[in-house]
């Protein structure tokens, strides 16, 4: 089957410069170096890697908001490396992204429902605003909101709502993929706990496939299908999640999974009605 | 063996638009030296204006009640003046993120040699070989070349290092670490965490770590104080804690924390709801709102925080009787869904 999205041996170098007025090039930046990475259509794929390890560029490359140095990226099976104009634009409404900070990626001065109807805006589609309106409210509610929010304002929601409505915004236009760069790092446990099952939810019930960038290697085996890990621009290991949390093979993912602060499994405090846990 | 850090019953209160908001309303903790304690919550739960409190640095307008004492001294009547002799070395504090900790026009050996100036007179050569030796004892590579450089020629983690090194430069003999690996790489974190505990048992340190993530606590502290809304809801030894936790934000916590052991598709179970307004907290329990086995009588009943029956380590604020927690716990263990492990754990009409 044709992968939906395909990246083929990307780079991207970043010029690197001194100097203030009189800027001067001294040399490039590696971010990514070399990068080919397949995505099935529906499938949920973690990327982890540590701070500058490149996963951030690497999702930017995928979703054609950077131009790679070299490489190619297929899109169910067409190149549109290059793509532009209206050919992009048309790729942009698949590939949707949920960022990290959602106080920072929500205008503070527009209402939620105005938020969630911008892609229609931004891409010609759904004219009248009656029919709009009901459209916001069914993507509210898909995300787990009352439809009655689409009259406030960001700063009057919690910072899980706000999640769910940058999630609502990405799902908008119906797209085939979702990327969510560090979606719940920024959240408490008990609402990232909230977040990681509406994404699931999703995943499930649009077929959506799901690119999560992540440190958090927990979020990752709770969500992911595969696993790549990232290292200085490159992949250094990519593998079924089971496979990799199992037996990584990787020294680097070794050194990852071995960092993990573990909680000890949950046990059973013995019951005075049965008070063999064998006997049960 | 006697507390480095006592803290009895305290309160603090700001003064909002929508009245008096109680962010720590009656918080007693104690750690002795060599002792680790983790003090868990969500954002807004307390525990770092708790932090604070010990360390003198409440905003100007906080109304404060309670004892906050530094072996013996109650630090919370205390005169600004004696508030910086204590601060730094009785007691120093480690902040979630190095970077806007540290001055960046500063070079790092200057601002480790300010926090040994301000406490000791010695020469700037003392005071730069003492910084040295601190660099050191906080494990950064080739200290006496980054003792010239900038904070932004280091990585996170040697950063976090230095100001570990800063709150250390005075051997204080409580340390307060908030958060102090949040904004690190999880290799860099392990780092982070296994030189605190071996600082503290070096110097003979209590130390309190405040996180949000109950797996960096659960590794690192000897007692959890699990906080909610301005209030610990259960403090146990950690391995009690987390085996045979008794409240049900704790379960809550547990149950919601993905783990890297379980298999992918293994439930996480939300908290439903989110924590109350401290301006107008609810009557009874605080977490009677989100909690899925609340009596109708818990909205009235504030339970206090009380030691398990036979067990004076373990202590927790619940209403439900002993017995029901533990079979409902026992089931939630086990896989079981909140609702699944209420329906099959009778709880009594009546019972408060």
């Amino acid at each position: 089957m044709t992968p939906l999205l395909e990246a083929e041996q990307l780079v991207k170098e970043f010029p690197l410069t001194r100097g203030v007025l009189l800027t001067r090039r001294v040399g490039v930046v590696r971010a990514v170096d070399g990068v080919s990475l397949a995505l099935a259509e529906g499938e949920a794929l973690g990327l982890v890697g540590e701070t500058g390890c490149g996963k951030t560029t690497l999702a930017h490359l995928l979703l054609q908001l950077l131009e790679p140095t070299s490489g190619t990226i297929r899109y169910r099976g067409e190149d549109v490396t290059g793509a532009r104009g209206a050919r992009l634009r048309a790729l942009r409404r698949e590939r949707q992204v949920v960022f990290q900070d959602p106080m920072a990626s929500l205008n503070p001065r527009r209402t939620v429902g105005a938020i969630v109807a911008e892609p229609f805006a931004i891409h010609g589609l759904l004219p009248e605003r009656s029919r709009r309106r009901g459209r916001v409210g069914e993507l509210l509610e898909q995300v787990g909101l009352d439809s009655a929010e689409a009259n406030r304002y960001p700063h009057e929601l919690s910072g899980g709502q706000r999640q769910r409505v940058g999630i609502a915004r990405a799902i908008a236009l119906g797209p085939r993929l979702l990327v969510a760069d560090e979606p719940v790092s920024a959240l408490d446990v008990s609402i990232q706990a909230q977040i990681l099952a509406l994404l699931r939810r999703l995943q499930r019930e649009l077929g959506l496939a799901l690119l999560l960038i992540t440190h958090d290697l927990a979020v990752v085996r709770h969500l992911c299908e595969r696993v790549a890990v990232m290292e200085r621009g490159t992949l250094v290991e990519v593998a079924p999640a089971d496979e990799l949390f199992a037996a990584p093979r990787h020294p680097y993912t070794r050194e990852l999974l071995a960092a993990v602060p573990r909680l000890p499994r949950p046990q059973s405090p013995p019951s005075p009605s049965s008070p063999s846990p064998s006997s049960t | 063996m006697s507390a480095a850090l006592t803290i009895e019953d305290l309160r603090v209160a700001f003064a909002t638009e929508e009245g008096e908001l109680r962010a720590v309303d009656g918080v007693s903790l104690a750690v002795a030296r060599g002792r680790t304690l983790g003090l868990v919550g969500e954002s807004g739960s307390g525990k770092s204006v708790t932090a604070l409190a010990a360390m003198g640095l409440l905003p100007a307008g906080a109304r404060v009640s309670g004892r906050v004492l530094l072996d013996g001294e109650d630090v919370l009547g205390a005169p600004a003046e004696r508030l910086r002799a204590l601060r730094g070395a009785a007691i120093a504090m480690v902040f979630q993120d190095p970077l806007s900790a540290l001055h960046p026009l500063l070079r790092v050996g200057a601002q480790v040699a300010e926090a040994v100036r301000a406490h000791a007179a010695v020469s700037r050569a003392a005071a730069r070989a003492r910084s040295l030796e601190l660099l050191e004892l906080v494990g950064i590579p080739e200290p006496a070349r980054r003792l010239d450089a900038y904070p932004h020629e280091l990585s996170g983690g040697q950063r976090q290092r230095a100001l570990i090194a800063i709150a250390l430069a005075n051997e204080p003999h409580v340390l307060i670490a908030d958060e102090p690996t949040t904004a690190l790489d999880v290799t860099v974190q392990a780092q982070i965490l296994a030189l605190l505990a071996r600082l503290r048992d070096e110097l003979g340190m209590a130390m309190v770590l405040i996180s949000h993530d109950l797996g960096v606590v659960a590794g690192a502290a000897d007692e959890i104080a699990v906080v909610y809304a301005g209030r610990v809801v259960e403090r146990a030894p950690a391995g009690e804690l987390l085996a045979a936790p008794q409240h049900p934000y704790t379960w809550g916590l547990l149950t919601s924390t993905p783990r890297i052991d379980a298999p992918r598709g293994a439930e996480l179970v939300p908290i439903p709801g989110r924590p109350p307004s401290l301006v107008h907290p609810p009557p009874g329990c605080r977490f009677e709102p989100r909690c899925a086995y609340a009596r109708p009588a818990h909205r009235r009943l504030d339970p206090p925080l009380e030691p398990l029956a036979g067990a004076e380590a373990h202590e927790v604020a619940c209403l439900l009787p002993e017995a029901a927690r533990g079979e409902l716990w026992r089931r939630l263990a086990q896989g079981a869904s909140p609702a699944e492990a209420r329906a099959a754990v009778p709880l009594a009409e009546d019972a408060p």
